[in-house]
C-alpha cells in the first residue's frame, strides 16, 4: 500500500489528483481547511481509502497537530498543493489589482508568502522523517509558471509569483539537502487551468491538468530531483 | 550632476559606493538606520545622510515626500542574512518573515516611492542589490531562507521591468560579488572597492536592454 499525504485537497487539482490516486488503491491522508464543506472529498472518503484531516497550512500548531496523529506511518508522497492567490479568496479576476505596482500590502504579501512559501518548508521539516521511512520518497510542490522568472508568460502579480519563485528555491535547497536520504523534491506547474483560481477561461480542463501531473508524477525519478515540471511534461525556465 | 539615492549605506559595499558616486560628484542621498553610528559615511564630503529603515513603509513615504530632485538611479542595497542560517529542522519562520520585509518587500516599496522621482530623471536606472545565492539554477543546499528572499526579489526585479518600460525605467538585480564585508566575511574573494566600482560601470553602461536582467558585479549575466 501507497500512502498520500496532500494539503488543500477539498478542490481544483488537489480534489481531482486526490480523486485519481484513491481510485488507483492509494491510501490517502486529505487535508483541507474545512472538512466539513468538503463535499466531494467526504463522497470520495465514503468509497475509498482516504481519511480527511482539518488542516490550515498557515497554521503551524495544526501541522504539529497533524503529526502526532499520524506518528512515524510512512508517506510515499507528500504533496504540498494547498496554495491562495489571496487571502480574500475572491473568486477569479485576472485583474489582481491588489498585488499588482503601486499597492504594496505588505500584510497581504506576508500573508501569502506564509501559505505558499513557508508552509511546504514547514510541511517537510514535521513529515520528512515520515516521507524516508517510505518507499517512494517523494516531495511535490505545487508551484506555477507565474514564479517563473524567465518565462516570459509571467503576468504582474508580485505576491503569488514571487511566493511561487520563492517556494522553486525552497524546492531546490530540499532537493540538495535530501538527497542522502534519497528523497526526490520537485516543482509542478499545473497549467493555467479552470479553477477557482484559474477562473472558466482558462486554457486547459482540470481532467487535463491533473491527467498530465498524474503521469509526470507516476513516472518521476530520483534523477528529476530538483527540476520545475509543467503538466505536459515539459521543464519551465527558472 | 545626478543624483543617486543608496539604502543601507553605513557600512560595506552601500558605504563604499557613496564614496565612489560622491568623488566623481554625484549628488548622493545616502540612507541607514542609524546616522547617529555611521561616522564614516557622515565623514565623505558631500553626501546628505538621512535616517531610514526601509521596512517602515510609512517612513519610506514620508522620506519620498520630502525629496524633490529627480534621482537618477536608485540603488536599493539594505539587505540582510539570517544569522545563524537555519534551515530544514530549526526554520526561524518570524526571522525568515523579517528577511522577506528587508531583502524582497522593501525594495519594491522603494520603487513606488520614488518611481515619480525616477521619472523625472535623465538616467531612470534602479539597482536592486541582490545575490547569486538567489540563483534557482544554481542553487545548493543551505541558506534557504535568505536564498529564497534574493530569488523572489529577482522576480520583483523581472516584473518591475515589464511595468515601468513604458517609463523609460530601467531596473536590474545585480550580484555585488563575494565581499570583504561584514555580511561577507574576512575571507572573501574581492575588496568593497572592486565590487562598487564594477558595479558602477554596469550602471554606467546600462541601456533599455539591461531592464529585467541578473548581472554579476564585473557585468556578466547570472542565470536565474
Amino acid at each position: 500500500m501507497k500512502t498520500l499525504l496532500i494539503t488543500g485537497a477539498n478542490r481544483g487539482l488537489g480534489f481531482d489528483f486526490t480523486r485519481r490516486m484513491a481510485e488507483t488503491g492509494w491510501h490517502i491522508h486529505a487535508c483541507c481547511r474545512a472538512p466539513a464543506q468538503a463535499d466531494g472529498l467526504q463522497a470520495l472518503a465514503a468509497k475509498h481509502d482516504v481519511t480527511i484531516h482539518a488542516l490550515d497550512v498557515a497554521d503551524f500548531g495544526q501541522i504539529d497537530a497533524l503529526k502526532t496523529k499520524l506518528g512515524d506511518e510512512p508517506i510515499d508522497v507528500l504533496f504540498n498543493n494547498a496554495g491562495i492567490m489571496e487571502t480574500s479568496q475572491r473568486t477569479l479576476s485576472l485583474d489582481h489589482t491588489n498585488q499588482m505596482f503601486d499597492s504594496l500590502d505588505e500584510d497581504e504579501w506576508m500573508a501569502v508568502m506564509r501559505v505558499n512559501t513557508m508552509a511546504p518548508l514547514r510541511m517537510c521539516e514535521v513529515f520528512v522523517d515520515n516521507v524516508a521511512a517510505s518507499d517512494r520518497k517523494q516531495i511535490l510542490m505545487m508551484s506555477s509558471i507565474v514564479g517563473s522568472i524567465g518565462s516570459n508568460q509571467t503576468p504582474r502579480w508580485y505576491h503569488y509569483g514571487t511566493s511561487k519563485t520563492a517556494l522553486n528555491m525552497v524546492m531546490r535547497n530540499l532537493a540538495a539537502d535530501l538527497k542522502d536520504r534519497g528523497i526526490s523534491v520537485v516543482s509542478l506547474h499545473p497549467g493555467w487551468t479552470q479553477t477557482d483560481m484559474g477562473g472558466p477561461t482558462a486554457a486547459l480542463s482540470i481532467d487535463e491538468s491533473v491527467g498530465g501531473l498524474f503521469k509526470v508524477v507516476e513516472t518521476l525519478t530520483p534523477n528529476d530531483s530538483g527540476r520545475f515540471i509543467a503538466w505536459n511534461g515539459d521543464d519551465v525556465p527558472w | 550632476m545626478p543624483t543617486i539615492l543608496i539604502t543601507g549605506a553605513s557600512r560595506g559595499i552601500g558605504l563604499e559606493s557613496a564614496r565612489q558616486y560622491a568623488a566623481d560628484g554625484w549628488t548622493v542621498l545616502a540612507c541607514c538606520r542609524t546616522p547617529d553610528t555611521a561616522s564614516e559615511l557622515k565623514a565623505i564630503g558631500g553626501v546628505s545622510v538621512h535616517a531610514l529603515d526601509v521596512t517602515d513603509i510609512a517612513a519610506v513615504d514620508g522620506f519620498a515626500r520630502s525629496v524633490n530632485q529627480p534621482i537618477d538611479v536608485l540603488m536599493n542595497n539594505a539587505g540582510q542574512n539570517m544569522r545563524p542560517p537555519r534551515g530544514l529542522g530549526d526554520m526561524d519562520y518570524a526571522a525568515w518573515s523579517d528577511l522577506f520585509a528587508v531583502n524582497t518587500l522593501a525594495p519594491f516599496k522603494m520603487i513606488e516611492a520614488f518611481q515619480d522621482h525616477l521619472r523625472r530623471s535623465d538616467r531612470k536606472i534602479v539597482l536592486n542589490v541582490s545575490s547569486v545565492m538567489g540563483s534557482i539554477a544554481d542553487t545548493s543546499g543551505g541558506h534557504v531562507a535568505y536564498r529564497s528572499t534574493k530569488a523572489a526579489l529577482n522576480m520583483v526585479t523581472k516584473v518591475l521591468a515589464g511595468d515601468l518600460a513604458g517609463d523609460g525605467i530601467i531596473v536590474f538585480s545585480i550580484h555585488p560579488g563575494w565581499v570583504r564585508t561584514d555580511m561577507g566575511g574576512p575571507s572573501a574573494a574581492i575588496s568593497p572597492e572592486q565590487s562598487a566600482a564594477g558595479m558602477k560601470k554596469v550602471v554606467e553602461s546600462a541601456g533599455a536592454g539591461a531592464s529585467g536582467r541578473f548581472f554579476d558585479w564585473d557585468g556578466h549575466t547570472i542565470a536565474w
